[in-house]
């Protein structure tokens, strides 16, 4: 592995500390994040703070099941975000897709489709375990080790050969918007 | 059963229906394919004015799909379920969006979901499933796993040989 020069250090510790996270939310894991932002458990001393658009987000969380509808609209939003770009999964609906793992629309593990840095095992996690989660992925960014944006350029083919395999074609055609 | 769930049973003699009973406000009435389209016009005339759903039931072993329409008044909520059997093979129907306009996206739903045909309904274009590429998804011999495993490969686990190996060491399993 490359050295990491000193500002790359800074920038990446700078970086763990204010976590923009896109408020976007796919499944029913969704449910825990108010209680983790909320004065309980106050998400926001971290420096974790919900952001409404995805070209100011650093964090994209996938909170639970996934499916074919749902995934273009993440890949779409997940290469409208800026570099570097993080993504969680939550539950057990995105590591091997839970308990919708025979359905004819879920996909059944999201790395296939965008690259992962940490996933939450659980249904549903609870809000200490979406701290824990958030701590170790402010961890693997200060080490420099949270690069799923950075495999995500390098492996373009295949992820994309991934999403075109199970969805037909990424393109989005929607009749209540053309 | 109220006053003029009685009267509406009493109206629909003519078309020879099933009733039956499910519930103090609730009646299903099963009527042959061709009585069903005056059947729901007489009971909108008599009040079941809401269209509450349009769906459709897949009876493999009869070889039949089962339409369910159910109407709901806004007077005394009682609700009918009026239901119908067309034959699986070549599923077509009379559609109802001229009677009431919602139902035409239930129509497509149906379509779309068990492949049923309603004439005078031109829009069938897909409503909730994007490049669909098999048989419609919700007939009984549609298989979801095998679809799923073509389609959405999953995580291959690596065996867990000592767990193993410790549960043997306790009897738990033969080795």
């Amino acid at each position: 592995m490359k050295e990491r020069t000193i500002w790359e250090r800074i920038a990446d510790n700078l970086r763990s500390r204010s976590i923009w996270m896109l408020h976007y939310c796919t499944g029913c894991g969704a449910v825990e994040l108010p209680p983790s932002m909320t004065s309980r458990f106050d998400m926001e001393r971290f420096g974790i703070m919900p952001m409404a658009t995805p070209r100011q987000a650093d964090i994209l969380l996938i909170t639970g099941y996934l499916n074919t509808k749902t995934l273009r609209r993440v890949i779409y939003t997940y290469e409208q975000m800026p570099d570097p770009k993080y993504v969680v999964g939550f539950g057990s609906c995105t590591i091997n897709g839970g308990i919708y793992f025979d359905s004819y629309a879920t996909v059944n593990r999201l790395d296939y489709y965008i690259p992962v840095d940490v996933y939450i095992a659980g249904c549903m996690p609870r809000p200490e375990a979406i701290l824990e989660a958030f701590n170790y992925l402010m961890e693997k960014i200060r080490k420099g080790e949270a690069n799923g944006w950075k495999r995500y350029k390098e492996n373009y083919e295949w992820y994309k050969q991934n999403q075109i395999r199970s969805l037909g074609e990424v393109y989005v055609h929607d009749e209540f918007h053309e | 059963m109220t006053n003029s769930m009685n009267e509406a049973i009493e109206a629909l003699g003519a078309f020879q229906p099933t009733i039956e009973v499910i519930d103090e406000r609730e009646i299903k009435v099963s009527v042959s394919p061709d009585k069903v389209i005056s059947t729901l016009e007489l009971l909108k005339s008599l009040g079941y004015s809401h269209l509450s759903l349009l769906t459709c039931i897949d009876w493999i072993d009869d070889n039949q799909f089962e339409l369910v329409y159910i109407l709901f008044s806004w007077k005394d909520g009682g609700k009918f379920i009026v239901s119908t059997r067309i034959d699986r093979n070549n599923p077509r129907f009379v559609t109802v969006k001229e009677i009431w306009p919602v139902a035409r996206f239930y129509e497509r739903e149906i379509h779309e979901f068990f492949g049923v045909k309603f004439i005078g309904n031109d829009d069938m274009r897909p409503l909730f499933l994007e490049l669909w590429d098999d048989k419609p998804p919700l007939r009984k011999d549609f298989d979801p796993l095998e679809y799923s495993k073509k389609k959405f490969p999953g995580r291959e686990y690596r065996k867990d040989v000592l767990g193993e190996a410790k549960k043997i060491f306790r009897g738990e399993i033969n080795g």
